[in-house]
């Protein structure tokens, strides 16, 4: 450790790249901290968003008339608005709203902090768009999947069970895929509400360190490493999933 | 195979908003009104919104251009011109458009001497580059998946008839993938459009930025809910006829190929 | 610009042509000659001021900047006989913008410390000081630091003076970019308070908008302002010009002036510098 430190701290000296995160303790703490929290949004707000995209996609399918609005409306209002802008709306605009507890010094305090606000938003982005997906998935299987499913005796939800959604997920994974990388590239504007995730902390550190390049240069990086390695998990399970018959190849 | 959607939809998300403006209108005790004052700043923030506007429109054009190309250059024959062109495709697709919009701010020049004339490179022009480029590198995917869906029959259809293959591509590949290629650009430009508030961070004067700038002057919280809620139904109103279109066009379109 | 940020951005630049990004480097560098007889010729002169950061740089609703360093800037464009032209900067970027050469001058409630200097040219004597001290609330009466170890506190981002609070006392540190989240953010109670600049809390206390709040502590670091140009430009005409419209502003009282305008309660800073350099014939 002591050598690395050294090693990048001669390079600031000799080379004017100075690359804090490397020898300077506290910097290389809140950058490895950010570091996780991006981890951590774009992990929970992925699970979060495929579940609210399959809730959806049956909501969709319901044959309650009110439920069918709601998340038409749902996804109508949060496909053609902007991702920042409803971070903001959310965390500025409905977290005024919402319920309170008390801390150790008898205040009030927000019961949902800007870390939990952020995957709700987040999830609830990137939801709309897996709505979309996994219905236009369903709707993608032929029906006569589903009548001959039905023709072997499955019930109506047997057959949705063991049909016509493992065809569905399959056919949308490549969109699900697209959406997913997207997600984690978005985890960034969580930066507008104080959340510390990467992009913040390294604005905090080029502000005091006045290295802008360098840890642009880093956070480019690390982003594009972060979706590769999310893109990669998604093609091997996508392979492993892959039914004889099905696409090409 | 796709369900027109219901303006109750769009009805109804406009009634959230509003519902929720009018409750924050009416808990607000201050003396000016929630909606006198969003009618105060109003031309401030709507000059914003121009700027959005002109941000995408730019970006578009420019990002179409160079994203066609790009695009042709991923389905070259040539490996040496294939594969710099799918590396340059999908690294400026899988970068955060906010981390690349930092860069462009920070590193492309503010004014630039051509021919002797001084030209000043604004702020909001320069963010528009940063914009330009994941708009390049999604029109490039939009145009490989495009020219790669054309039945490979039209290729040798168009060699028997002796075409280069230069010929093949702006004359009997490129037209036909025009249709299918129109819903996702369009798709793009929406999401373009929602993106350009990503410009406030970065310091650009628009819609966003005076909305916060008309919120530090105005110093009341009970505007918030109102002022961001005004501003997400804008961008709704001018991106929700561009998703209508889309799908009627993507339906259309499909009517035509089972039909 | 130094030949240590000129590296720096070559380096950022060769990264960038590698990625694909078409980047000539930043233009300063074609920027030799004298800045002060450039700004005369073009009849404009750039400057970079806060849109944000009342009551010191601000706008109003006409769209219109306003405020003590607006007014300072205006007092340089008219001494110079030009027009001034402002541009809206960020503690994030403005240094940056100068650098780069978008603007000529940047006054922007920038504080004068060492990591600075190196970057850009910091114009003396400093026109402003400050320190940083937190507004709390009223319940919260003590007037130790080490108090707040562990607790929340509102801040705006790329402040210098958020690292030196968390490392000394062990604030844990909720920044926002703009002003109107901070104070929503303590409104709402996101945080116990809010770590700012001491003149700017003793403004807010002044204004009566903020009863229920107080300011216990000692304030932290006092740290003077520094107006700057770019690093090359310090020696030259127009970096000794400005030296001498600050020194004049000092002598003058007109600091105090546009201070006592903006409704901001009056700094001993000011009012020593105004006692050092006034006229000793009355």
């Amino acid at each position: 450790m002591d050598l690395i430190e050294s090693l990048f701290r001669g390079l600031n000296e000799s080379a004017g790249i100075n690359l804090t995160i490397l020898y300077d303790p506290f910097d290389r703490a809140r950058f490895w901290a950010g570091f996780l929290m991006t981890v951590y949004l774009a992990a929970t707000s992925v699970v979060a968003s495929v579940m609210l995209g399959v809730l959806g996609a049956a909501a969709q399918k319901s044959p309650v008339a009110p439920l069918r609005w709601l998340t038409d409306g749902y996804v109508a209002f949060f496909r053609n608005t902007p991702p920042l802008v409803q971070m903001y709306f959310f965390f500025f605009g409905l977290g005024s709203i919402t319920p309170t507890v008390p801390d150790d010094l008898g205040f009030p305090t927000p019961l949902i902090g800007n870390v939990a606000w952020a995957i709700v938003a987040l999830a609830l982005f990137a939801g709309a768009f897996n709505v979309e997906i996994f219905r236009s998935g369903i709707e993608a299987v032929p029906q006569g999947t589903a009548e001959a499913a039905t023709a072997l005796g499955l019930s109506r939800l047997q057959s949705y069970r063991l049909v016509v959604l493992p065809l569905a997920f399959r056919i949308c994974l490549p969109a699900l895929n697209n959406n997913l990388v997207n997600l984690v590239k978005t985890t960034t504007l969580a930066y507008a509400i104080g959340v510390p995730e990467m992009l913040y902390v390294s604005n905090q550190i080029w502000s005091d360190a006045l290295n802008v390049p360098e840890m642009m240069t880093t956070l480019l990086i690390l982003y594009i490493g972060l979706v590769t390695l999310l893109v990669w998990a998604m093609h091997r399970w996508e392979r492993a999933m892959r039914l004889p018959g099905f696409g090409e190849r | 195979m796709t369900r027109a959607p219901d303006g109750k939809a769009a009805g109804f998300a406009l009634l959230l908003v509003v519902a929720g403006s009018a409750w924050a209108q009416a808990a607000a005790p201050a003396a000016d009104g929630a909606l006198t004052a969003l009618i105060r700043w109003a031309p401030l923030i709507g000059q914003g919104f121009v700027l959005n506007v002109l941000i995408s429109v730019i970006a578009m054009a420019v990002g179409t251009l160079l994203g066609l190309f790009l695009g042709l250059g991923q389905v070259a024959p040539s490996r040496w011109v294939a594969r710099p062109a799918v590396a340059a495709t999908q690294f400026f697709r899988n970068a955060p458009w906010l981390v690349l919009l930092f860069y462009c701010i920070f590193i492309l020049p503010f004014r630039i001497t051509l021919f002797g004339t001084t030209v000043d490179v604004p702020n909001w022009l320069r963010a528009t580059a940063g914009l330009t480029l994941p708009v390049m590198a999604n029109v490039s995917e939009i145009v490989r998946g495009a020219v790669q869906s054309v039945p490979s029959g039209q290729w040798e259809g168009a060699a028997s008839l002796a075409l280069s293959r230069r010929k093949t591509l702006w004359l009997v590949i490129l037209p036909q993938c025009l249709k299918r290629m129109l819903p996702p650009w369009m798709n793009l430009y929406a999401i373009l459009l929602m993106s350009t508030p990503l410009a406030s961070i970065v310091g650009v004067e628009e819609a966003l930025t005076m909305t916060r700038n008309a919120l530090g002057a105005e110093r009341r919280s009970e505007l918030l809910i109102p002022f961001y809620g005004a501003l997400l139904v804008a961008f709704f109103c001018a991106c929700w006829p561009i998703a209508l279109a889309t799908r009627r066009l993507e339906a259309y379109a499909a009517r035509e190929r089972t039909g | 610009m130094t030949s240590r940020t000129t590296r720096r951005w070559a380096i950022a630049g060769a990264l960038a042509a590698c990625l694909g990004l078409a980047a000539p480097l930043p233009a300063a560098a074609q920027q030799a000659g004298d800045t002060l007889s450039r700004i005369m010729r073009e009849g404009v002169l750039k400057v970079g001021v806060r849109a944000d950061y009342r009551p010191w740089g601000f706008r109003n609703p006409a769209g219109e900047f306003v405020g003590m360093e607006i007014e300072m800037a205006k007092d340089v464009a008219a001494t110079l006989g030009v027009r001034p032209e402002f541009v809206p900067v960020v503690a994030a970027n403005r240094m940056q913008f100068l650098a780069q050469g978008q603007i000529d001058l940047m006054i922007a409630t920038m504080s004068d410390t060492a990591e600075r200097r190196r970057v850009v040219g910091i114009v003396h004597p400093n026109y402003y000081s400050s320190g940083f001290n937190v507004l709390l609330p009223k319940q919260v009466t003590t007037t130790d630091w080490n108090a707040l170890r562990g607790r929340q506190l509102c801040a705006i981002q790329g402040a210098w003076y958020n690292r030196p609070a968390t490392e000394r006392y062990g604030v844990e540190i909720l920044a926002f970019t703009g002003i109107a989240e901070v104070e929503t953010a303590l409104r709402q109670r996101r945080c116990v308070g809010w770590l700012y600049d001491d003149n700017l809390i003793a403004v807010m206390l002044a204004s009566g908008q903020w009863s229920d709040f107080h300011m216990p502590l000692p304030s932290q670091s006092d740290t003077p302002w520094g107006l700057a140009v770019r690093l090359d430009d310090l020696d030259k005409p127009w970096g000794r010009f400005m030296s001498g419209m600050v020194a004049h502003w000092h002598r003058s009282g007109k600091l105090l002036a546009w201070e006592k305008e903006a409704g901001i309660a009056e700094s001993a800073f000011l009012r020593r510098m105004h006692e050092a350099l006034k006229d000793h014939i009355q």
